[in-house]
């Protein structure tokens, strides 16, 4: 039975979950164009907890934004489960994004008319489906039991954030996106956040977080660094993409 | 998805409220109007049925005004032979024609007049709303007199009290008194016609004849041939009652366009307040589209919101209309010719669900474009904004 677990490990993390190819991001500013991302390649296995790092305005939102099906790229194409994201509906991207992501803000995001619980499975009101006990779970595995009739501004920074990484996991993702999940916290709940999605990895979840916070990308076992919407290094590269892209090759 | 929406309205409850007051302002206004229209249509029309006369012979002049102050127990300065009455009753077609003799008597004294009618046993038919008290009874002779309710509670009178008139001097014993009705019959005196005439010095002579047709099909014939009487003139009380529509219409489409007004403000106070709304709260609606809300979820959520708003603005007009609507239309009846005796607003089913309806399509038309603002930014377009 052991083993038998330890190959289906084995099996997901040989699983590319996501492939960016040459994914290039522009934004116009009246005469100027500004590029947020560059001709940027790199792919993401199942399992793994990625951090991408960089000073602001590299292109680490940008980027993330795009892996999560929030924006389109100007150019270049992206796989989510080896399908292809390029010219798909609004429609399809948000059922891709509801079913195969989760995100949690810096801002936490969470709606302020909401109890915790109902922040919860916000989510599950647009995808229509009952997720009660998920959500009772979610409750206790981030530690919310006793405040689930609480409005955010009745919690701690710390209290907010675990509602928020509850809400983004309500819906099953395969792959939970993280924008600066520790950059409105103290140390202590942000230690917390951590581990959290430090023991959300172990369960075989695929984490990735853009941070400043070197503590959160030491915790990570992969670093994308990033300069001026490109990649500048990364830690673990996965594969040789393509020969024109801004890619990293082992 | 309905009651977040409702949870967004309370966040800012202050302006939901104004905004929805202003809704509620404008409906009120509309269904006012409406319904002052057909109270009035309906009323007239049920009093001039009530009456089952279906044309009056009026001295010459404008017959709408005479027969109007006729109607509304009011004197007129001119009157008419009393060869008119023999004329309308030796037509075969005529079933009743009832002579009236309307006089004002000034109470100097009492600081006000008091109106004096002189009938004959013809008009009773006509005025079917016209009950006696009990011990009253018709005019027994000349000196007889019938108080209208609130004529004989001025007076302190009582059946079979005698009622001495200083200023015409002369003595009349009250034979009957005529119950609360609600028209302008109950503060009116009325008397014998030979009497009237003699204490109004009219010998011969009358205000207007009722006449009431055999058969109502032969109106035209009657009025061709009672037009030639001398000294008088024929007005139907269909003619009556499309002149005063036309001039009530008058007045409603000039108070339509303020009601119109009204709306177009509150439709825009609505696409403000929906618009003030998106831009606050893009960031949010950024967080809903990240979780998984479609373009068409949010906008239904933000027209949601637009529709509710109306609508409960529009329940609280309608409301409004009915409670201040009887206030006004007590005010309003003074000012409308021939008002009638019940209540000039009639708010039916119809209005109540058109003034709804009303107040939904405001809010479908104020909410589109801002429910189409947010839905059209991408998640991270709307997270962007902070």
């Amino acid at each position: 039975m052991i083993n038998r677990i330890v190959t289906m490990k084995e099996a997901a993390a040989e699983t590319i979950i996501i492939e960016a190819k040459g994914l290039t991001k522009l934004y116009r500013r009246g005469a100027y164009e500004i590029h947020a991302l560059d001709n940027v390649s790199f792919s993401i296995r199942e399992g793994e907890f990625l951090s991408i790092v960089g000073p602001s305005g590299a292109g680490k939102t940008t980027l993330l934004q795009l892996l999560g099906c929030m924006d389109t790229p100007s150019s270049g194409e992206m796989l989510i489960d080896n399908q292809s994201t390029k010219g798909l509906s609004d429609a399809k991207l948000t059922r891709l994004r509801r079913e195969h992501v989760g995100f949690v803000f810096q801002g936490f995001g969470l709606l302020p008319t909401l109890t915790v619980m109902e922040n919860i499975v916000l989510p599950t009101l647009f995808s229509r489906r009952n997720a009660q006990s998920t959500a009772e779970e979610l409750l206790e595995t981030v530690g919310l039991s006793s405040r689930r009739n609480h409005r955010p501004h009745e919690l701690s920074g710390g209290e907010m954030q675990r509602a928020a990484i509850a809400r983004a996991l309500i819906n099953g993702p395969k792959l939970l996106l993280a924008d600066e999940p520790t950059g409105n916290l103290d140390s202590t709940n942000g230690a917390a956040i951590i581990k959290l999605f430090q023991k959300l990895n172990r369960d075989g979840l695929t984490v990735v977080v853009v941070t400043h916070n070197s503590t959160l990308a030491e915790s990570t076992r992969r670093v994308i660094s990033m300069r001026d919407g490109k990649i500048e290094s990364d830690s673990q590269p996965v594969f040789n993409i393509g020969s024109n892209s801004n890619h990293l090759s082992i | 998805m309905m009651e977040l929406a409702v949870r967004n309205l309370l966040r800012r409850r202050t302006r939901s409220i104004f905004t929805l007051l202003g809704v509620a302002a404008a409906v009120a206004i509309l269904a006012c109007l409406a319904a002052f229209g057909q109270g009035y249509q309906r009323g007239l029309s049920q009093e001039l049925d009530n009456m089952g006369m279906q044309m009056m012979l009026v001295p010459m002049g404008c017959p709408f005004d005479a027969a109007a102050r006729v109607l509304k127990g009011k004197t007129l300065d001119v009157s008419l032979p009393m060869t008119a009455l023999d004329a309308a009753r030796s037509d075969k077609d005529v079933q009743i024609a009832a002579p009236l003799l309307m006089a004002a008597l000034p109470r100097p004294s009492e600081g006000r007049t008091d109106l004096w009618v002189g009938v004959d046993e013809s008009i009773r038919p006509l005025k079917p709303w016209w009950k006696l008290t009990s011990g009253s009874t018709w005019f027994t002779d000349d000196h007889s007199v019938i108080l209208g309710a609130e004529a004989a509670s001025t007076e302190l009178r009582r059946v079979g009290d005698t009622l001495f008139s200083p200023e015409a001097n002369r003595s009349f014993r009250v034979s009957g008194i005529l119950e609360r009705s609600g028209t302008s019959d109950d503060s009116l005196f009325f008397i014998p016609m030979h009497a009237a005439q003699e204490m109004f010095h009219q010998s011969g002579r009358l205000t207007a004849v009722a006449i009431r047709l055999r058969d109502p099909e032969q109106i035209t014939g009657v009025s061709t041939r009672l037009q030639n009487t001398p000294g008088a003139q024929v007005v139907t009380m269909t003619e009556m009652m499309g002149t005063f529509l036309n001039l009530v219409g008058a007045v409603r489409t000039l108070v339509l366009a303020i009601a119109i007004v009204a709306i177009t403000i509150s439709t825009l106070s609505v696409f403000n307040t929906m618009l003030s709304a998106v831009l606050e709260r893009t960031s949010e609606l950024g967080v809903m589209r990240a979780v998984g809300a479609s373009r068409s979820q949010i906008f239904r959520l933000l027209a949601i919101e637009s529709i509710l708003m109306t609508a409960v603005g529009s329940a609280a007009g309608l409301l409004l209309a009915v409670v201040a609507g009887r206030m006004v239309g007590r005010v309003v009846k003074n000012f409308v010719p021939l008002p009638p005796s019940e209540s000039l607003l009639a708010v039916s089913g119809i209005l109540a669900l058109q003034c709804i309806a009303l107040g939904v399509g405001v809010g479908l038309i104020a909410g589109i474009y801002p429910a189409w603002q947010a839905s059209r930014l991408t998640p991270a377009q709307a997270l962007r904004v902070e």
